[in-house]
């Protein structure tokens, strides 16, 4: 994919936090720290992929930079301009831009809705024109995301998963936007449907010169779909870089283990697995320094105490330790 | 050119297939459901009869005829007359448009109130859902007697009598189906498709009005329809004891009072017989029709 170098995207210290509510009257009490001082930068036609385990914080990021969450601190640029605290009719017009492909195929469709209606909502909601009006639209839209016209007519309840997931890729991009975020597009589907979506999302991506924000939890899936790639961890990003650089030589322990989990096809090869002790901490109450430090295989001392930040070790590739 | 005939083509081919919006999903179960059929078509019989009273029957049902009273069923008199001399008959269908227009009526009230009170509540949720759900737990903690009768008292001659009571029981009752809906709306809302209407731009009134209400409407209209039998005992209940409709309006309630005389419930059935049976009749429809519409929305059931 070309990327040019004109950044579309950029995060800078994000945070956001869950309070936690309880007690008399319902006070907050605690907060859960989802997304803990993230920063990174899109550029434009690229497609950072974002990885990490169950709960580290990777659909809450993606979320809040949409903003169908609230950031608790931090920014957030779109295309030059700030949206970290854009609210009401400010932040509708931004949403045409910047549009979000959701995990579940089956929660994320109205079952009320016929499709075509789902389909044109996004054009209708901003030209104001009727169903009739933009029908064409939606049938080139149903065309290009390879299902039939008849489609039209439907509603959710008739479509196998991965059929529904090319609906919700048609209304995300209904609006041409420019910014697509796809959250675990495919973690929902069959193995077999699972490469069609992702050419899929490929293909479209060179035809409309669309940005990702690609988030999966699975290692191979990112590397195919991703020019650069974050790994998420507790919250923080530890370590960013090109997809080839990051596979070749990752460099914070974490990233190290987690590509040493990936299995291999060879069953003659030997592989050098490194097994993380321990389970993560509980976002609530992040351990003090580095996040990783409670599984870390080759903890400091210092890495008890100072949070590292992320620094660059080799060209266009950043990690977060105190090791380098 | 050539396209574009070809998606007309597709169109007019799966217009005339069957619809499978849910809606018509629906109508299909509830339509084979015999019990709910044959108790709506009673409820439309009964209405249609009442609307329809002041036209097919030729007989004035103020009228005290002093010559006639307390005269046992005849051809005449179908189900005989009361002790002012009224026709009973004539009097059940009159009963049916009063008992009928309100329970019809304050249910239409109470859904709407309810409707948007628990919307705004479930879906807005912080301090307003507190406020909101305060005003519904006063509403609901008001002793619903007491307060018809010092209301009604206080309103009566000012605004016609029948709408006095509609109005008075719809804001003294909307609180349960508020409650409901909210709790339906805190977990509809939970899922993807409310996140995904929000992100293509949608106004928060659009996200309720066309994303969250139609997925609850369900819940909302069975609560409706055994919402309405309620009402319907409520004003019976009311007019019975002398506090519901004015004692010169024909209702069910108000024909069952004459009941209170002991001469009259022991050796004159005829006179309480009738707005008796009218109303069981109709409650045990309209909660047949209630149970069938449960069936109907109900993807999980088959009958």
């Amino acid at each position: 994919m070309m990327a040019s170098n004109d950044v579309l995207l950029k995060v800078e210290r994000l945070k956001t936090y869950y309070p936690i509510k309880g007690g008399f009257l319902r006070r907050t009490i605690g907060f859960v720290k989802a997304v803990d001082d993230v920063s990174f930068e899109i550029k434009s036609g690229e497609t950072l992929g974002l990885v990490g385990e169950s709960g580290c914080g990777k659909s809450t990021t993606g979320r809040t930079i949409l903003r169908l969450l609230n950031p608790t601190d931090g920014s957030i640029t779109f295309d030059g301009k700030d949206i970290t605290f854009l609210k009401g009719k400010e932040l509708r017009k931004m949403r045409k831009h910047f549009q979000m492909v959701f995990q579940d195929p089956y929660a994320s469709l109205n079952p009320m809705q016929m499709v075509g209606d789902i389909i044109s909502e996004p054009i209708r909601n901003y030209t104001g024109r009727s169903m009739k009006e933009v029908k064409e639209e939606v049938f080139d839209l149903l065309e290009k995301v390879g299902l039939p016209p008849d489609a039209y007519y439907q509603y959710a309840h008739q479509f196998s998963g991965g059929q529904r997931q090319r609906i919700g890729i048609a209304r995300a991009l209904a609006l041409k936007p420019k910014l697509v975020v796809a959250d675990e597009p495919v973690s929902a589907l069959d193995v077999s449907v699972q490469s069609q979506v992702l050419n899929l999302l490929k293909e479209l991506q060179k035809e409309f010169s669309l940005t990702y924000l690609f988030i999966a939890h699975d290692l191979s899936v990112v590397k195919h779909m991703s020019d650069r790639i974050g790994v998420m961890y507790l919250g923080n990003l530890v370590e960013i870089a090109d997809k080839n650089s990051l596979y070749a030589h990752p460099f914070h322990p974490y990233t190290q283990a987690l590509i040493s989990a990936i299995p291999t096809p060879d069953p003659h090869k030997k592989k050098e697995r490194i097994v993380l002790q321990g389970d993560v901490p509980n976002p609530i109450n992040p351990p003090k320094g580095c996040p990783f430090h409670t599984r870390c295989p080759v903890v400091k001392a210092e890495c008890k105490e100072v949070k590292p930040v992320l620094k660059e070790v080799r060209a266009g590739h950043q990690v977060a330790c105190h090791l380098y | 050119m050539e396209v574009v005939t070809n998606k007309n083509d597709a169109e007019r081919k799966i217009a005339s297939q069957s619809n499978h919006s849910p809606w018509a999903l629906a109508r299909k179960k509830f339509i084979r459901n015999k019990l709910a059929m044959v108790s709506l078509s009673f409820l439309m019989l009964l209405s249609l009869l009442s609307i329809l009273a002041p036209y097919i029957l030729n007989v004035d049902i103020a009228r005290v005829d002093f010559l006639n009273i307390n005269l046992p069923p005849s051809s005449e008199h179908w189900f005989g007359t009361d002790s002012n001399g009224r026709d009973v008959f004539a009097r059940t269908l009159y009963g049916g448009r009063v008992s009928l227009l309100i329970g019809l009526a304050s249910t239409l009230c109470v859904t709407l109130i309810g409707t948007i009170i628990g919307a705004i509540a479930g879906y807005v949720g912080g301090k307003i859902d507190q406020f909101l759900m305060r005003l519904t737990d006063f509403v609901l903690t008001f002793p619903f007697t007491v307060f018809v009768v010092v209301l009604n008292t206080i309103l009566i001659g000012k605004v016609s009598g029948v709408w006095t009571l509609i109005m008075v029981i719809s804001l003294l009752s909307w609180g349960g189906t508020a409650r409901i809906v909210r709790s339906k709306i805190l977990a509809e809302k939970e899922n993807e498709y409310i996140l995904a209407a929000i992100s293509v731009g949608c106004s928060p009134f659009k996200v309720i009005a066309k994303h969250l209400l139609p997925n609850v409407a369900s819940t909302i209209i069975v609560q409706a329809s055994l919402l309405m039998a309620v009402m319907i005992v409520v004003e019976s209940s009311l007019s019975f004891i002398g506090f519901g409709v004015p004692a010169d309006t024909p209702s069910w309630g108000n024909m069952l009072s004459e009941a209170r005389n002991s001469d009259v419930l022991q050796n004159k059935p005829w006179i309480w017989v009738p707005p008796c049976l009218a109303i069981t009749f109709t409650i045990l429809s309209i909660n047949f029709v209630g149970e069938g519409l449960k069936d109907a929305f109900n993807p999980k059931s088959n009958r």
